[in-house]
């Protein structure tokens, strides 16, 4: 009797080296055959963090309620904002934003804190940064629907049909996040000091992404930026893929924010198209070259963690 | 179980290198199908494996860079295993055995896989179930039951004949109400069972183990014995690595032994443990003769001399040795 598998039941190994194209069609073909892995080691994340808390996976939802309602209450209400309903204004983007942040810091580490899985079997390494994006993606849906419950019971004038849009922003996001995690982890595992780099990187966006502020209004706090960072570096700023992300999401949700502190409904000809399109295309471009860098350094995990 | 097999003496052999106390046992004697014919499960060509001493598990920007500027090459590379070649048939067991730090762990995880060939090409023909070292366990947080199905996962067995398999496991394993708890609290012995019940269960085409008969108790090892015979005479190839002579005089068809990286002999069973017996107690002589020597003041000695003499104690202590 034989045990069927998704492993291969023949392999050779030797010094070849693959292509970029042949690296490429690997990393797509294992990530394929092994989805019932990336599912299960999903399961078992999400098993895990609901274990050893008194609460439980109630954490899941109360989580992201409790750290959006110190931001709201520290940056509504502490440094007092006069943007109409910032607490939607705050929250249309501070949820992709953890969702980012949350994953990257996660994938960061996905293929070091599994050195001694890596030594004791042999595996698709590619499967380790796809399961912190996975449960990102289930730390996403979670925090979309406190968001959804939050504007539907708190702030329902800003319901929109624009809103059906999210999903498609966010699998723009998604690509980008990927094609970043498969870079992160596998440089971290040769320089650890990616990861700390990384931590003060993501602190940096916070602010410099237009989270707490927005590029047109809020009082004029957009321009109050172009005069302390100058007109060069507020371009910068200005594309930024995360920052144009992070605004289509808060015009779809929060609509648009007007420079007297009001906002009005959003229409599809407020979003930038042409920048979402160029941030699809980088996108792509970061999860192509990642998934090749992550598959030619895949065969030094094992000596070197 | 008392009858044939059982019947041999409990008490191990112990590796010539580490231990003195070696008794002999009667081989036993199990049916082997070796199909010379077929393609070989295992065939390893010119396999060598090469260390970057650069890169280590805490790696900093700083000695990466300080290390590029130097030019020393040699210092920074080494070989764990060169001109390896050999091939298993399916219904062979070969016994890995050799000193400390000789390249016989690596020589495993390159078959299993795990680490790719600096040269050489090694073919693998037929699943393999490696669970190399055991102690670790998959998944500290997870519970034993999780960990099977954890390792199922990996393997990439389907889940109902996961489902169909885990009462085995558990039942092998002997874990009573452990199996709900997480790893994390079990003891070596424990972990150890888990794993080579998981390993064995999953009715691999080749069986790789690493050095996971020496723990648990005499129970556990009994039963592990009748394991490893069942898998052999289902014409399964085994590769082990062990210290416990025993094992590869009694249960292996062939054995190999491994010295400074390279495949010393390969051979029967009964020559290779003599020649590793004879290497070893020569090794131990010429020690004891330089640390005699050197009470006696007739050698100076410097620290470079000293970490020579120290036997040296695997990959691990090796590579951070630099």
């Amino acid at each position: 009797m034989q045990i069927a598998s998704d492993a291969p039941a023949t392999f050779r190994s030797s010094a070849d080296r693959p292509g970029a194209m042949a690296l490429l069609v690997t990393a797509v073909r294992e990530a394929l055959s092994r989805q019932r892995l990336i599912r299960y080691l999903v399961r078992a994340e999400i098993k895990k963090k609901g274990t050893d808390t008194v609460l439980g996976n109630v954490w899941w939802v109360l989580d992201p309620l409790v750290s959006l309602s110190v931001y709201v209450f520290v940056f509504g209400t502490v440094f007092a904002r006069n943007q109409q309903d910032f607490a939607v204004f705050l929250i249309a983007a501070m949820i992709p934003f953890k969702w980012f942040t949350g994953t990257l810091s996660d994938a960061v580490s996905s293929v070091t804190a599994n050195g001694s899985l890596i030594k004791q079997i042999q595996f698709p390494k590619i499967v380790l940064p796809l399961v912190v994006n996975g449960s990102g993606l289930m730390n996403l849906l979670v925090g979309f629907g406190v968001l959804l419950g939050f504007v539907i019971v708190l702030y329902p004038a800003h319901l929109s049909t624009m809103l059906l849009l999210f999903p498609v922003i966010a699998i723009i996001q998604g690509v980008m996040m990927l094609g970043f995690s498969f870079f992160l982890a596998a440089a971290t595992v040769f320089y650890r000091d990616v990861g700390i780099v990384i931590g003060h990187l993501l602190r940096l966006l916070f602010y410099v992404a237009p989270i707490l502020w927005s590029f047109e209004a809020a009082g004029g706090r957009g321009s109050l930026i172009r005069n302390a960072v100058g007109d060069e570096f507020f371009t910068i700023l200005r594309y930024n893929p995360v920052a144009v992300l992070l605004e289509t999401f808060r015009t779809i949700t929060y609509g648009v924010p007007l420079p007297d502190g009001g906002w009005r409904h959003a229409t599809l000809a407020d979003l930038e198209w042409v920048g979402l399109g160029a941030v699809l295309l980088m996108s792509i471009a970061i999860l192509v070259l990642g998934t090749i860098f992550f598959k030619r350094l895949e065969p030094q995990f094992a000596k070197v963690l | 179980m008392s009858q044939g097999i059982t019947d041999a003496p409990s008490a191990p052999l112990v590796d010539p290198d580490t231990d003195q106390s070696i008794t002999d046992v009667e081989p036993v004697a199990i049916a082997r199908p070796i199909d010379e014919t077929a393609p070989p499960a295992l065939a390893v060509r010119e396999l060598g494996v090469q260390y970057n001493l650069r890169f280590g598990k805490n790696t900093r920007m700083r000695t990466s860079f300080r290390n590029a500027l130097r030019r020393e090459q040699s210092d920074r590379t080494f070989w764990a295993l060169r001109n390896a070649t050999f091939t298993v048939h399916r219904g062979e067991s070969v016994g890995v055995i050799g000193p400390n730090g000789a390249g016989k762990s690596t020589l495993l995880l390159v078959l299993a896989g795990i680490i790719t060939p600096s040269e050489g090409v090694v073919e693998v023909n037929g699943h393999i179930s490696t669970l190399l070292s055991l102690q670790a366990g998959f998944d500290q947080d997870l519970s034993g039951l999780d960990n099977i199905a954890l390792a199922g996962a990996l393997m990439g067995i389907p889940h109902d004949t996961m489902q169909r398999i885990t009462p085995d496991v558990i039942e092998f394993a002997d874990l009573g109400k452990f199996i709900d708890a997480p790893l994390k609290t079990y003891s070596s012995g424990m972990r150890a069972r888990l794993g080579f019940s998981i390993a064995t269960a999953v009715d691999p085409d080749i069986l790789l183990l690493d050095e996971v008969l020496q723990t648990g108790d005499e129970v556990f090892r009994e039963k592990s014995r009748q394991r490893i015979i069942s898998v052999l005479q289902a014409a399964k190839a085994v590769v082990l690595v062990t210290h416990d002579m025993t094992w590869v005089t009694e249960f292996c068809t062939r054995a190999l032994l491994i010295e400074d990286g390279r495949v010393a002999l390969d051979g029967a069973p009964e020559e290779v443990v003599r020649v590793h017996r004879e290497h070893s107690q020569a090794r131990r002589a010429a020690r004891r003769e330089a640390i005699d020597r050197m009470r006696r003041g007739e050698i100076a000695i410097d620290a470079a001399d000293l970490r020579r003499l120290e036997e040296p104690k695997g990959r691990g202590s090796r590579r951070s040795a630099e």
